[in-house]
């Protein structure tokens, strides 16, 4: 797929596949279907203007544009773009600006709901969701923060105090009712 | 009185204190004796670079907990975070749908609670239900503290300052839900950096992101780092002497990335932080010494050497 990387340019996938930049074996024929599912907008109605590229922070620095990568989608390039690293800063201005209505910046979140199912899962979710069921904040405290805490005259954390067990409890209980746990595979950090 | 309970979230506590300090002073009966109490079973928002990003089913049932906390207690929610504004913002909308509203009622009945939202007015007999009010810190400042009363409350005037502002893209988008500021051309910081007495300077591109946001901080570190450098890059050659942003994400990225790149740094800092200063904080005990970047400068052009 690294032919894709460096030569796409946009174009029709049938004339991609005929010059051998896509391996047709790769398109995964539902992909648009299946990101609406996941709670993204269809993106077979993207014109291609480049309005998302042109205002995203994070396309003026790597190769993959918003645009391209919506391309792929129409393609069907599920596996590429489900193992591609989670680039999108979520600052929705590709969503102000585009005239089609598509969202590219939930249609990135829908990508990874689809990627953290088929199990590409990087390695800070589950750090930040083992955080979350540990103490019930994604931040892990810290203990020269605490000094300098005390140091304020402000209180304990909640977290640290005997009746934020309680608050573990719950939140426990919420992630396990969905099969989070499962989902991103911290079951040996969840309680109860 | 409008009656609010803090809500930190999560950076705040536990790696900008000061920013905790500085909150609770300019809400306090030093301050503006706002009407603000703690929920101490407040959790993670939760954060929606994570927890949206990786299954919103979860993500909501988190964040609908923490709204039910403030619904019972009638209190709106004061954020101090981008991101725990624009993560229980959504929440609330989730849950206007009757669908999604069942399905995290029936979880949260395991844990004996209810999300119903705050009732706004009767019709009759019936009482009108609406969404847990979530505010941010920079919302209630302008509309229910005043600029009048910001300005009156200045007693040293920072008035040869020249700050940076870095508003952040959760408290700017999506701009038809946005109705504490002009999303294009906000202001409220700004205005409140000036009746602090200082200048708030125009520079390029001011409503850039910072790099950090939707996880691209936690997996490809000199991806967000490189568009902080770029930002940073403008406010240096607009002459600031301190950063000052509403959002302690942007924060940490600016306070973080700014080592990768070169060795002094632009102090940054909440604008809670800088208000107290010119409400007369000794700005030794605002905490600056959690923050990589020191202040140092900034407290030297404060003192006028």
């Amino acid at each position: 797929m690294g032919e894709v990387e460096k030569t796409f340019i946009g174009g029709l996938h049938e004339k991609l596949a005929e010059d051998k930049i896509i391996d047709e074996s790769h398109l995964e024929p539902n992909f648009a279907k299946e990101i609406v599912k996941h709670g993204g907008k269809d993106v077979m109605t993207c014109l291609q203007c480049g309005n998302c590229t042109g205002v995203c922070p994070i396309s003026l620095k790597i190769d993959y544009k918003t645009r391209s990568i919506i391309k792929f989608c129409q393609f069907g390039l599920k596996k590429f773009t489900l193992e591609m690293r989670w680039v999108c800063a979520t600052c929705y201005r590709c969503y102000e600006y585009c005239p089609a209505d598509i969202n590219p910046a939930e249609v990135m979140i829908a990508l990874r709901h689809m990627a953290i199912k088929e199990g590409v899962i990087p390695p800070f979710i589950k750090l930040a969701a083992t955080n979350l069921v540990e103490y019930g904040q994604s931040v892990k405290p810290d203990s020269e923060i605490e000094r300098v805490r005390r140091e304020l005259d402000l209180e304990d954390m909640p977290s640290r105090t005997r009746g934020y067990a309680k608050v573990v409890r719950e939140i426990n209980l919420l992630v396990r009712s969905t099969g989070y746990d499962r989902l991103i595979g911290i079951e040996s950090e969840v309680r109860g | 009185m409008t009656q609010y309970a803090y809500f930190f979230g999560c950076v705040i506590p536990n790696r900008y204190p000061g920013i905790e300090y500085a909150v609770r002073w300019v809400c306090g009966s030093d301050g503006f004796n706002l009407d603000v109490e703690d929920i101490e079973e407040f959790s993670c928002c939760p954060v929606p670079g994570i927890f949206y990003s990786s299954d919103k089913r979860t993500w909501l049932l988190i964040a609908a907990r923490n709204l039910t906390l403030a619904q019972n207690e009638r209190r709106e929610i004061l954020t101090v975070c981008n991101g725990c504004l624009t993560s229980l913002l959504k929440a609330t909308e989730n849950l206007a749908d009757p669908k999604n509203l069942g399905r995290v009622n029936r979880v949260l009945s395991q844990i004996g609670r209810k999300y119903i939202g705050i009732p706004t007015k009767t019709e009759g007999r019936r009482r009108v239900m609406g969404p847990v009010k979530v505010r941010h810190y920079v919302d209630v400042m302008i509309n229910d503290v005043g600029l009048e009363t910001i300005a009156e409350r200045t007693r040293k005037p920072l008035s040869n300052v020249r700050a940076a502002v870095h508003y952040g893209c959760h408290y700017l988008r999506p701009t038809e839900k946005q109705t504490i500021d002009d999303p294009n051309d906000p202001v409220n910081i700004d205005l409140i950096i000036e009746k602090c007495g200082a200048t708030s300077i125009e520079y390029e591109d001011k409503l850039d992101c910072c790099g950090a946001g939707g996880g691209v901080r936690s997996h490809v570190v000199e991806l967000a780092n490189s568009i902080t450098e770029d930002k940073c890059r403008k406010i240096a050659d607009a002459g600031a002497d301190c950063i000052v942003t509403g959002c302690p994400f942007c924060l940490l990225q600016f306070d973080n990335a700014q080592k990768s790149f070169t060795k002094e740094g632009i102090p940054v800092m909440h604008i809670s932080q800088f208000q107290a200063i010119a409400m007369g904080v000794d700005p030794n005990s605002l905490g600056f010494d959690t923050h990589h970047v020191s202040v140092h400068s900034f407290i030297r052009k404060l003192r006028g050497t």
